[in-house]
């Protein structure tokens, strides 16, 4: 079989690149290893100018912020429950720091701001400020004048915070411990960082993108559902690409696990830059400097997924065990020496007769001896007691069913180092530095291109990287 | 009231004294006025214990500006740089690193951990070079206001822009990663050997409160590259006669410019009337009246307390008020009967002439980090260490020794407050550390001076004793320093300015910021 473009991946950016590229006339074929859709809800923001484009409220899209957004432990026994509505957030936080509830809104409001800068720059590539040519300069000065035009205050916010540590940022605003771990937790969300290094304020205005003001959790969709159902390309289940053919500097094709080969003029990458350029590519193709350039992408996965089986309902929709600033940091120090979170920060969802739990950290790299049967299982074991110590009438009703470390969604998945969001979302790795400098979509093989997350503007957004991809590959 | 001055300066330190020549130089009558009874604020030299002198606190000079050398004419008022060109690193596992003033012996000494790092050494030396020359020019200048439509910020930040651009691509990316990564990731690309990496990230560490695994701490890296004279770790220099004659060199030319210093002439108050600063009042309660006043202390003890936040707008006191400081370095001097022996290169030797770097592993630097995070001070912590005796005797009795340990990390803010059992466990836990590397340490110790952070405060004056005058962060450089709209020199107070480390470019023994405000007030009173 032939098609003009092959995707690697049905996942929502490798869903979004085909159906760009199916609507511009090429013929699409996603090539996607799982045998059948996972079927769980995408969480993350969907960009307006992606639903427009493909017509994705027409094909049934629906997107739910939960409500309260969260719900947090408390010491105390109590909870912290945060709401789309700001005044209702307010008097939850009044009970912990009448200080803290009146600075609610106002924290609110300018890092909505900020999250709409971000929001303005995600739904293009990056822009390229080494370029000379006139219309990337013009290109340039336009989105310097789009952030002045918000004025000194937020110019100066976008400055300063973008480099601060979120603890930094919160210490100055807030002084309740609760409320400052429910922001912390949603700044090392993915990160191999703690709350006290140096970015993370950056990451909490990642996964603000696409909230409403004093939201801090992503909504979930059924993006990726809408995009398999969706007509116009072709979607092969069960079809693991294990080379990517090149020929004369040029991709020519792909030759799958079963030994099958299929030719394409174009082929388009959603797997992460260091599997793609590293893992699937045959090693001589690149140049020496790009090649080590893709090495040094930090990809440290950190969190792993954690089923518990659940007897007799669900005491909570959510759970998020994370009670300060301190407790996320220590967290983190075990992290940082190698070893699972003795006690790690989490946060449960309760499913059916199921409770998902995303656990953190749990490096991928575990000094003495990798993750194992036995590490795997004290690391659920973990979970199961902060989970107690947090809903005590969960006692005698979960257990484990499963642990799935970053090692583990390395090994069945493909994701290097089971990095959720194809490389770490730290300063150097974002806008043109992702995901190599010079390198935003294309690379140095003549038409093969990156899709993923791996790319600008990264990860927990349904398809900015597909659609920017799909629209460098269009303009070529 | 006799006299009316031109310029009344707060404070007496290397800044502060900078400001003042190039005031004079210009024809201005300037008055310093210093609380102690010398100058130099912390770049000074005391006689701690009798026969010996020390840099008390800081140690080593190599970021002073060639042209404030040259302006002033320095070495004629008794600069003199020697040179400092060795390091040495002892490890857990008895064998050391170290880099030596000839580039071939130190290429020699990395091929013996590893042939890799010895090539890349190389390279990283060159693009950090460039670097440093890269960002040279953006510490001699003003920062701009971008948020100000000046034509005149415009133009600055257009030239900024095209001076980065000129760049080129390679050298450009490698900036935006100093100025965002951590120094473990950032030094992860080049080396593979540990104790190589874990000395070079430390020098990225000082004086801040970060970690080496803390994105930000690799900019520091570049930080400590500025004065690098060619190939090696650091090439920093001691001051004959102690970090003092730096001080005194520059009191020095001030003077013979025409300035006055007054020392035990602490400032208590800016005098303010109409919204503008009108001279000062000392700690005697004596009112001196000046044309323009200009503050070498740190923006915190400056606006807080000298000028008070009813006479500044809100939103500049809530800037300064959020400046973080958060020192978290102490410093012990200890007057040595004999030299150390190190277990890895016993006896005397060069290596003793250099720095001597106690940062054997990535881990053991970070977990001094771990300790200062959670409130207390490191028990095993990083330290540098000199023994300036060796290069300029005049500093101690003849057989005797000075050394110098400079100590990360002692956080300003330690649980419970500091005491004097807490100064002395710090004390200990140094020697101890020191110990582990250099067993007769102990006995050679004829004195022992510890300051911590609380110490460093209540005898410079430097606000929780931090010795940059303001954490070295990257949202606290530029034009953030040390508040947006006011990073020019100025203040909201007309006729008040500032010429402090609180500044751009901050820290070190630098002098930028004083000749900047220099310029700064003579552009708004030529």
């Amino acid at each position: 079989m032939s098609a003009d473009v092959l995707v690697i991946g049905a996942g929502v950016n490798g869903l979004v690149a085909a159906h760009a590229l199916a609507r511009a006339g090429r013929r699409v074929t996603v090539l996607e290893q799982g045998a059948a859709s996972t079927g769980a809800p995408f969480v993350g923001w969907v960009p307006p100018q992606v639903v427009r484009e493909l017509g994705l409220d027409r094909a049934g899209l629906t997107i739910r912020h939960a409500e309260p957004w969260v719900s947090s432990a408390l010491p105390d026994g109590t909870r912290l429950e945060l709401s789309v509505d700001i005044a209702k957030s307010q008097e939850a936080i009044k009970r912990l720091s009448p200080s803290d509830a009146a600075k609610w809104p106002d924290f609110a409001m300018r890092m909505r701001r900020l999250a709409g800068v971000l929001e303005a720059l995600y739904v293009q590539p990056p822009p390229d400020v080494e370029s000379q040519d006139p219309k990337e300069l013009l290109h340039l000065a336009m989105v310097a004048l789009k952030v002045r035009r918000l004025g000194k205050e937020a110019v100066i916010d976008l400055l300063r915070i973008l480099p601060m540590s979120s603890a930094e940022l919160l210490d100055d605003w807030f002084e309740s411990d609760a409320l400052k771990g429910v922001l912390g937790a949603a700044s090392v969300m993915h990160l191999h960082q703690g709350p006290r290094s140096g970015g993370t304020a950056f990451n909490l205005l990642h996964h603000h993108v696409g909230c409403p003001a004093g939201v801090f959790r992503q909504p979930a969709s059924n993006v990726r559902d809408v995009l398999e159902r969706m007509p116009g390309i072709e979607i092969r289940r069960g079809a693991t690409v294990t080379r990517i053919t090149v020929d004369g500097g040029r991709a020519t094709g792909v030759q799958l696990a079963n030994g099958e080969e299929i030719a394409a003029a174009t082929i388009v990458s959603s797997s992460d830059p260091r599997r793609t350029m590293l893992g699937l590519l045959a090693p001589g193709w690149l140049e020496p400097e790009y090649a080590r350039a893709v090495k040094n992408i930090k990809c440290r996965g950190v969190a792993a997924m954690v089923t518990l089986d659940l007897k007799g309902a669900a005491p909570f929709a959510s759970l998020l065990i994370a009670p300060s600033l301190a407790h996320l940091e220590r967290a983190y120090d075990d992290a940082k020496y190698g070893r699972a979170s003795r006690e790690p920060w989490l946060e449960a969802r309760a499913e059916g007769n199921r409770i998902l739990v995303h656990a953190q950290y749990a490096p991928y790299a575990m000094r003495d001896g990798g993750w194992d049967d036995a590490r795997r299982a004290a690391f659920g074991h973990a979970v199961v007691a902060r989970l107690l110590s947090a809903a005590p009438e969960l006692t005698g009703a979960i257990t484990v069913r499963d642990v799935v470390t970053p090692k583990d969604l390395e090994a069945t998945q493909g994701l290097t180092e089971g990095q959720a969001y194809h490389g770490e979302l730290t300063l150097d790795q974002i806008l043109f530095m992702r995901p190599v400098p010079g390198w935003p979509y294309r690379t140095p093989i003549a038409s093969l291109y990156l899709c993923g997350a791996g790319t600008h503007p990264g990860g927990a957004i349904a398809g900015a990287s597909g659609r920017n991809a799909a629209h460098e590959i269009l303009r070529s | 009231m006799a006299t009316t001055w031109d310029a009344i300066v707060i404070g007496g330190g290397h800044n502060g004294l900078v400001n003042a020549a190039y005031l004079a130089r210009a024809g201005r009558k300037v008055l310093v006025c210093e609380r102690r009874p010398r100058v130099g604020g912390a770049a000074v030299t005391e006689e701690i214990f009798p026969g010996f002198k020390f840099s008390m606190f800081s140690y080593v000079v190599s970021l002073l500006r060639p042209e404030i050398i040259r302006d002033l004419e320095l070495p004629k008022h008794g600069l003199h740089i020697l040179p400092l060109e060795s390091t040495l690193t002892p490890m857990e596992n008895g064998d050391y690193l170290a880099s030596w003033p000839d580039h071939d012996d130190t290429r020699r000494e990395l091929m013996r951990h590893s042939p890799r790092d010895a090539e890349a050494y190389d390279e990283y030396g060159r693009l950090m070079h460039h670097m440093a020359h890269a960002v040279r020019p953006i510490l001699a200048m003003t920062p701009p206001d971008p948020t100000s439509l000046d034509p005149r910020d415009l133009l600055t930040l257009a030239k900024l822009g095209g001076h980065m651009r000129g760049l080129g691509a390679e050298q450009f990316h490698a900036l935006f990663k100093l100025m965002t990564m951590s120094a473990a990731d950032f030094l992860d690309e080049w080396f593979e050997t540990d104790v190589l990496k874990a000395t070079k990230s430390a020098s990225g560490i000082i004086g801040t409160f970060l970690g080496p695994r803390s994105p930000g701490s690799a900019y520091v890296l570049l930080h400590h590259y500025m004065g690098e004279l060619d190939g090696v770790f650091r090439a920093w220099g001691f001051a004959k006669g102690g970090t003092g004659s730096v001080s005194e060199s520059i009191a020095g030319a001030a003077r013979r410019l025409g300035a006055t210093i007054r020392t035990d002439a602490g400032v208590t108050k800016v005098l303010i009337a109409d919204g503008r600063a009108r001279g000062v009042v000392l700690e005697s309660g004596e009112e001196i009246l000046a044309r323009t006043v200009v503050s070498g202390l740190d923006p915190r003890r400056t606006f807080m307390e000298l000028v008070g936040e009813e006479a500044l707008p809100e939103e500049f006191s809530a800037d300064i008020r959020r400046f973080k400081f958060r020192g978290s370095s102490a410093k012990v001097n200890l007057a040595l009967d004999a030299l150390p022996s190190f277990t890895c290169l016993p006896g005397f030797g060069p290596h003793l002439r250099g720095a001597m770097s106690i940062s054997p592993s990535m881990d053991y630097v970070e977990r001094a980090y771990d300790d200062a995070k959670h409130g207390e001070f490191s028990r095993q912590p990083y330290m540098d260490i000199e023994i300036p005796s060796l290069i300029d005797p005049g500093m101690a009795p003849p057989g005797k020794h000075v050394m110098s340990i400079f100590v990360q990390y002692a956080p300003y803010a330690v649980r419970g407050g500091w005491t004097d059992a807490k100064r002395e466990a710090l004390g200990d836990a140094v020697v101890n550390a020191l110990a582990r590397f250099a067993p007769n340490i102990k006995d050679i110790i004829l004195h022992r001076q510890v300051l911590t952070p609380l110490d460093i405060e209540r005898i410079t004056g430097l606000t929780e004793g931090n010795i940059f005058s303001g954490e070295l962060a990257l949202h606290q450089l530029f034009f953030l320093r040390p508040a947006p709209g006011y990073a020019k020199y100025r203040s909201p107070v007309k006729g008040l300015y500032q010429c402090g480390s609180g500044t751009h470019p901050g820290g070190g023994i630098m002098g930028a910021s004083g000749r900047l405000a220099a310029m700064a007030i003579l552009e708004d009173h030529a």
